[in-house]
């Protein structure tokens, strides 16, 4: 059986800027695959490529076996999408609007069947304008399902929602998922990537930096501990790379060639990544009294996601 | 239409501003007795003939002219109320013994039309005491055989019935451009468009669905403001009323479609309320919507035909008020029908939906 999602040598290029350089990944029947990406990798623009929403420049993009240029049409029969902030009808309720998205397709699954799946079935007679964020989020992914597709575009479901809406909203990817729908989703999240996702790709300035499965990902880092301190005063380059035993920089507010930058200075503030060795943490700390410095904070986590996506991409999300 | 009807604050603008117009307009006394507009044609040329004239001319309200004209000629006017009055002096007028010859007076001939009862009357009993003042000679005289009347019939018709239908045209301009431009805005800024492209929904059917619930709204408006200017304040249709609704959605389809067109281009549903304002507003008053494009100045008169309101105006005036087949007005509807595909095809190459 061919993959849900086929992406081959895929380029967009908007003007001079290349939104998607070069990108190739398959997606699975039956799993839930993640791009994750800051904004701007070109992770939503690569899913409206996906959606027949834009023509690629280059490459070849076909879903469960169609390309998406020339069967765009049958495509979209078989998909289901949640856009990234997509709005609803105003002046209909819930249940009106599932039926008229319902109406575009040759097979649709009832209303009452669909916002009783996502929990809105005391809603049906409700307008967007009186749900909740978490809410409009799960009504989202319903109205991706009235085709009862076979697979599920979700850009961002989660964006913007508080923990207790997301893991809602999780439980409910996952229950979709359990029923044999494949699932493509961009999150910012990295709790919700290594939570939901079966595989991963890393997204970043149009190309895919890395793709696996979450924890494959988090086991390339030769880092098993990310360390997060704070000092009285900045650090120069020069004593930044003398923490060099088993230490490795991963980020410093903005840092300037000589000295950390104003910014920095207030912060005064390092991550840093640390390897599995009893005399690294010590080391890094002698460093610190050799060099003067006071340590105001310190703390100690385990490698995640996150560290894996700052090392590949260099920076934290840009929101 | 389900949405359309619960936007209740748009359909009461749409409806609003025209129908507070037919209020404005319907509270003025457009039809009080002013200056009546007279052409006389003297066949005798004599000295009493003369002094009628002369006399005619004190006559304070009415504005004389002696032109050159044609009796038939002058009668089509009248007939076409581009004229008020017509005053014919006949050959015998200063002629007794032709007078006593055809054994009895040689009447004046005053031509006037329906169109306005009142004026008539006064007009009618000036002009027949002048002439018995001056036929009698102090002489009793029989007043109806020195006046005769040349009543023309025409359907009731007065100033008012024009700008209804100005408003009706006014209404239907302003609800669909500027509705559409805002309404299609909004789905764009809130992404419902490009929710819908992610759907197998053709795109002809979107816009046939617009187009079709936005034509239903603009026929209900025009049976409104219709129904108020005909029983509230008085106003005539006296043509096929089916012939002024297809006029009506003709039109609409028009304006609806430079509606798409502006969407195209304004940023926010607030920028397509002033793209659509801007548009609207300088057709309402070059497009005849009030007073004849015929008082524009300049070449405007020539160029207003250019506007899609204009034939429009022109073709529901021609239908409604001249009681005229619809197939009569066909230059309109081919003006019309051009805008129709022009408007079309530009929607279509400017339209976007992201």
């Amino acid at each position: 059986m061919e993959p849900a999602v086929q992406v081959e040598n895929l380029v967009k290029r908007f003007g001079s800027f290349t939104a998607v350089d070069g990108v190739t990944f398959a997606v699975e029947r039956g799993e839930v695959f993640g791009i994750l990406g800051p904004n701007g990798a070109g992770k939503t623009t690569t899913l409206e490529i996906i959606e027949s929403l834009q023509k690629p420049t280059e490459g070849r993009v076909s879903v469960l076996g169609l390309d998406v240029q020339s069967d765009a049409a049958k495509v979209k029969t078989r998909i289901g999408v949640q856009l990234q902030a997509s709005a609803y009808y105003d002046y209909l309720n819930l249940k009106e609007i599932l039926a008229l998205f319902g109406s575009f397709y040759p097979s649709k699954v009832s209303p009452e069947s669909l916002l009783d799946q996502v929990g809105l079935a005391d809603k049906a007679a409700s307008r967007m304008s009186e749900l909740s964020g978490g809410q409009r989020q799960r009504f989202a992914v319903a109205a991706s399902l009235v085709n009862n597709p076979e697979l599920v575009i979700l850009d961002e479901p989660t964006a913007g929602l508080d923990p207790q809406a997301r893991r809602n909203l999780w439980g409910l990817i996952r229950e979709v998922n359990g029923r044999g729908v494949t699932v493509v989703m961009t999150t910012h999240y990295m709790e919700e990537a290594e939570t939901l996702c079966n595989r991963l790709a890393i997204m970043d300035h149009g190309q895919i930096l890395a793709l696996d499965t979450p924890r494959s990902l988090i086991n390339q880092l030769k880092a098993s501990y990310a360390v997060k301190l704070t000092l009285d005063k900045p650090m120069t380059v020069a004593q930044l790379e003398s923490l060099n035993g088993g230490v490795e920089l991963v980020h410093s507010e903005e840092q300037s060639e000589e000295t950390a930058d104003e910014d920095a200075k207030a912060e005064n503030t390092y991550l840093l990544r640390l390897a599995n060795s009893p005399t690294a943490l010590r080391s890094m700390l002698d460093e610190i009294d050799k060099a003067g410095l006071g340590l105001e904070n310190l703390q100690i986590t385990p490698v995640t996601l996150e560290d894996v996506f700052l090392e590949m991409t260099g920076s934290e999300l840009r929101d | 239409m389900k949405m359309m009807a619960r936007n209740r604050q748009a359909i009461f603008w749409a409806l609003f501003f025209p129908l507070m117009l037919v209020v404005v307009f319907g509270l003025f006394d457009f039809n009080g007795v002013g200056a009546a507009d007279v052409s006389v044609i003297d066949q005798s040329g004599g000295p009493r003939a003369e002094l009628f004239r002369e006399r005619l001319s004190e006559i304070e309200f009415l504005d004389l002219e002696f032109e050159d004209l044609d009796i038939a000629a002058a009668r089509d006017k009248v007939a076409d109320g581009d004229l008020g009055y017509l005053i014919i002096i006949p050959e015998l007028f200063d002629d007794p013994a032709g007078q006593a010859q055809a054994e009895g007076p040689a009447p004046v001939m005053l031509v006037y039309s329906t169109r306005n009862p009142d004026r008539n009357q006064l007009v009618d009993g000036a002009v027949r005491n002048l002439v018995s003042h001056i036929q009698s000679g102090g002489a009793p005289v029989i007043p109806s055989q020195l006046l005769t009347a040349d009543v023309i019939q025409v359907s009731e018709v007065d100033y008012f019935d024009n700008v209804l239908l100005g408003l009706l045209g006014l209404g239907i301009m302003t609800n669909s451009i500027i509705s559409i431009a805002v309404r299609i805005s909004t789905f764009r800024n809130q992404s419902i468009l490009k929710r819908l492209l992610v759907t197998p929904l053709p795109i002809w059917k979107f816009f046939a669905a617009e187009i079709v619930a936005h034509v239903i709204l603009a026929l209900v408006q025009a049976g409104i403001i219709l129904s108020l200017g005909v029983f509230a304040f008085g106003g005539h249709v006296n043509g096929n009323i089916v012939w002024v609704l297809a006029i009506t959605a003709l039109g609409s389809i028009v304006f609806l479609n430079i509606g798409f067109i502006l969407s195209a281009w304004a940023k926010s549903p607030a920028a397509a309320s002033g793209m659509g304002n801007a548009v609207a507003l300088p057709m309402m008053f070059l497009g005849g919507t009030f007073f004849s494009t015929a008082a524009l100045p300049w070449i405007l008169p020539e160029l207003s035909f250019a506007l899609p309101l204009t034939p429009m105006l022109a073709a529901l005036r021609d239908v409604a008020i001249d009681s005229e087949p619809i197939w009569e007005t066909w230059p309109y509807l081919a003006a019309m029908g051009g805008w129709v595909v022009a408007t079309a095809l530009a929607a279509t190459k400017v339209f976007k939906f992201g």
